[in-house]
């Protein structure tokens, strides 16, 4: 499997890493586009230098269906949309660094791409992390009953901001970032209720703040959000999401879930169990079993990217599923500025059900197998 | 040191714990239990040493040898006995929801505060050991500003009486908001020291899809200072007595969390015992009730916070009806 990266500028390392040491994967190299900021190349070659991987000498290099099988499109975000229409539009593969798209617009514009595509079109996400497969499996055995209501907290610390974000404008800067941590992070929480309930959003209420100080107030968007989403069959879902100064997890993130069915309950948390070591440096660590969540669910999703781009077949997260998580952001962000509860906004503005859309149309990919909820 | 001489009101499961918890505290004597049927009031009166049972509550509550009156009936009533007592110079205590709305609210700390007494919300979950210590946390201003706040508050429990529970019905219960919210809703307000401004609700019902008062909701809220919250509750957990209660409190400078998953405490099937971060609160909160009226101390519920708590939950049952988020004209500074 062949894989190029256009552009490196966010989260490319940490894909890199993974992929290099995939012995199924050959790395073809990096490429930026012209005309970007001297940062963004100095930030893209960087990584590729890392990662001990070719620079190429023009996006044409790393789109080129004779060298490469399958592209990662890791710009700051509000380039996504276009640098993945181009890379389908050119015949390879691709996998978006989330979010798909900034706009609803944009998404659907990718998705208009992905109908004329050879390749398919996926996006990252976390839903390969364990802990979801395990309470996944917990439901489709029938234990918790009929799901009710879930809560999801996902938080990242502020004071972790230089280590764990490559540049804290790619976050804050919305000509970069696109919006705050409401576009950031709640897609995450989205995909989690979609893949464990099998349900749509279909009304969004969220307050918003810039409260902790780490540049979000100063660029006019938000670093912390709580949302309430109201999913088919009267199912409720209440999520809190944000970049405080210290996320309650003793890494850079802390996620987690509970869902409440008719028949039991369960607790999904990236970072449990864990095993709690004292003494050293810091005086208290913790280390989950199995490895960081966070970490652990990347690399399981890219494991499985590389697994069915080598069988021909597309990967089981989609372009309607991002594109379901986005309409949700999409829904919040207007209901803040309305202060109205708002629905999802359905392709083509429509009322048809948005989770009908086609999955990703890569040669030999089973149909359904994009769809959250669906996929076996 | 002369006992604090206590008239009940009430003789429902709540009064008898009020009662139980009354008498074990030194310098306080339960005179009188009085509730609206004499065999229940005789029977919560026998639990403290020299009770009477009565049901003349009017008479109860304006007697010259009783210096105050804790009122733990049903909600509806609160406010009715609340002025009885206060007109009648008593310190009342009242059991959270203090009343059903906001104005009558008003009314009872008129008569009670207003005539140079005192009238105390129990707002029991400030005296659990967990809160106090979250409290102390924030109090410290080691948390810097406080500015993120979630609580997820599951218990299995289903109230009493089946269809006949006064607590189903929103006309005397206030709803889910009102009688259980407040809880969560006030502690909101004592950590936040904000008053809210906004608030989103949605319920839902696990037990029976045509509960008149669905067994859990949920709230967002945000605060005048801005901060935020995420408040849900639900009473529908499988097995009665389960608990499971998480706390994240985020601040400018540092994070608070605490669950019950973390309770060390005990595993006897057919013994269900609280948590030992919650354990002990309502002898607390009366003991606390007691030394400030002895002392002077102020409470730690205030009236105002207790009013702005109330006036969230009014509008939190607002939202469910209406679907809508409701913004909240809070007249009064806390
Ligand atoms: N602070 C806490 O943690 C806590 C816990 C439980 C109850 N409470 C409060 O205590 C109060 C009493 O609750 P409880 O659990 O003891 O209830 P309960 O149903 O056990 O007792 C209430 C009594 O009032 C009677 N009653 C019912 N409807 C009435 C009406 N419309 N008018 C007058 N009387 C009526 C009932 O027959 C019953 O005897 C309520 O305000 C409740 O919110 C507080």
């Amino acid at each position: 499997m062949r894989v190029s990266f256009v552009s490196g500028v966010r989260h490319a390392g940490p894909y890199l890493e993974i992929l290099r040491h995939d012995p199924r994967v050959e790395l073809v190299g990096v490429a930026e586009e012209p005309g970007v900021p001297e940062w963004m190349l100095r930030d893209s070659q960087h990584v590729a230098r890392r990662a001990e991987t070719a620079w190429l000498p023009s996006v044409d290099d790393a789109l080129d269906p004779d060298r490469v099988d399958l592209a990662f499109i890791c710009s700051e975000p509000t380039r996504h949309a276009r640098l993945a229409i181009t890379a389908m539009k050119r015949g390879v593969n691709v996998v978006v660094d989330k979010p798909v798209a900034t706009t609803l617009d944009d998404a659907d514009l990718v998705l208009d791409a992905a109908r004329d595509a050879r390749g398919f079109c996926s996006v990252i996400n976390r839903t390969h992390s364990p802990a979801l497969r395990r309470t996944r499996r917990y439901v489709d055995a029938g234990y918790l009953g009929l799901p009710r209501h879930l809560d999801v907290e996902f938080l990242a610390s502020g004071r972790h901001f230089s280590t764990s974000v490559e540049r804290p404008g790619l976050v804050i800067d919305p000509a970069l970032s696109g919006g705050g941590e409401l576009l950031n992070f709640l897609g995450y929480c989205v995909d989690a209720v979609r893949y464990l309930t099998g349900l749509e959003v279909e009304s969004v209420y969220a307050m918003t703040g810039a409260l902790f100080g780490a540049g979000h107030a100063d660029r006019g968007v938000e670093d912390t959000a709580v949302v309430s989403l109201g999913l088919e069959h009267g199912v409720t879902c209440t999520v809190t999401v944000g970049r405080v100064a210290f996320a309650p997890g003793l890494g850079p993130t802390s996620s987690s879930i509970r869902l409440l069915g008719s028949h039991g309950h369960a607790v999904v948390d990236d970072d449990k169990p864990a095993v709690l070591r004292y003494g050293g440096h810091p005086a208290l660590s913790a280390h989950p079993v199995g490895g960081d969540g966070s970490a652990v669910a990347l690399r399981l999703f890219l494991d499985h990217v590389v697994g069915r781009a080598v069988e021909g077949r597309a990967p089981d997260y989609g372009l309607a599923d991002a594109r379901a998580g986005l309409a949700v952001i999409d829904a919040a962000y207007r209901s803040v500025a309305s202060r109205a509860v708002c629905a999802p906004a359905k392709r083509g503005g429509g009322t048809a059900d948005g989770a009908a859309e086609g999955s990703a149309a890569g040669a030999g990919s089973d149909a359904g197998a994009a769809r959250i909820g669906v996929h076996s | 040191m002369t006992p604090l001489r206590v008239a009940v009101v009430g003789t429902g499961s709540f009064a008898r714990e009020h009662v139980v918890a009354l008498s074990q505290l030194s310098g306080v004597r339960v005179t009188h239990v009085a509730g609206s049927d004499l065999g229940r009031a005789q029977s919560v009166a026998a639990l403290a040493p020299g009770a009477i049972g009565t049901t003349d509550i009017a008479g109860t509550v304006g007697l010259d040898g009783i210096d105050a009156v804790d009122v733990c009936n049903a909600t509806p009533d609160h406010k009715r006995w609340v002025i009885a007592a206060g007109d009648a110079g008593k310190h009342v205590h009242v059991d959270k929801p203090a009343a059903l709305t906001v104005a009558d609210f008003d009314e009872m700390v008129t008569a009670t505060e207003g005539r140079g007494r005192t009238l105390m919300v129990g707002q029991t979950v400030r005296f659990q050991p967990v809160i106090a210590e979250l409290q102390q946390q924030v109090a410290s201003g080691d948390i810097g500003d406080p500015k993120l706040l979630h609580v997820t508050w599951y218990t299995g429990h289903v109230w009493p009486n089946g269809w006949r529970g006064w607590q189903l019905d929103t006309a005397l219960s206030g709803g889910h908001p009102v009688h259980n919210g407040t809880h969560s809703i006030d502690l909101a307000v004592w950590l936040m020291n904000s008053r809210p401004v906004e608030v989103f609700a949605r319920q839902f019902a696990t037990f029976a899809a045509n509960m008149p008062m669905p067994d859990s909701f949920q709230l967002l809220v945000r605060f005048e200072n801005g901060s935020l919250a995420t408040l849900e509750l639900c009473y529908a957990l499988r097995q009665p007595g389960e608990f499971l209660r998480r706390i994240v409190l985020a601040g400018t400078e540092a994070t608070l969390a605490h669950s019950t998953e973390a309770d060390p405490g005990l595993a006897s099937p057919g013994h269900p015992v609280p948590p030992a971060s919650i354990e002990g609160a309502l002898a607390a909160q009366l003991a606390h009730w007691v030394h400030s009226i002895r002392t002077k101390e102020p409470f730690l519920v205030t009236n105002r916070q207790a009013r702005a708590a109330l006036m969230t939950a009014v509008a939190a049952q607002q939202s469910l009806d209406t679907g809508q988020p409701v913004q909240i004209e809070q007249t009064v500074a806390l």
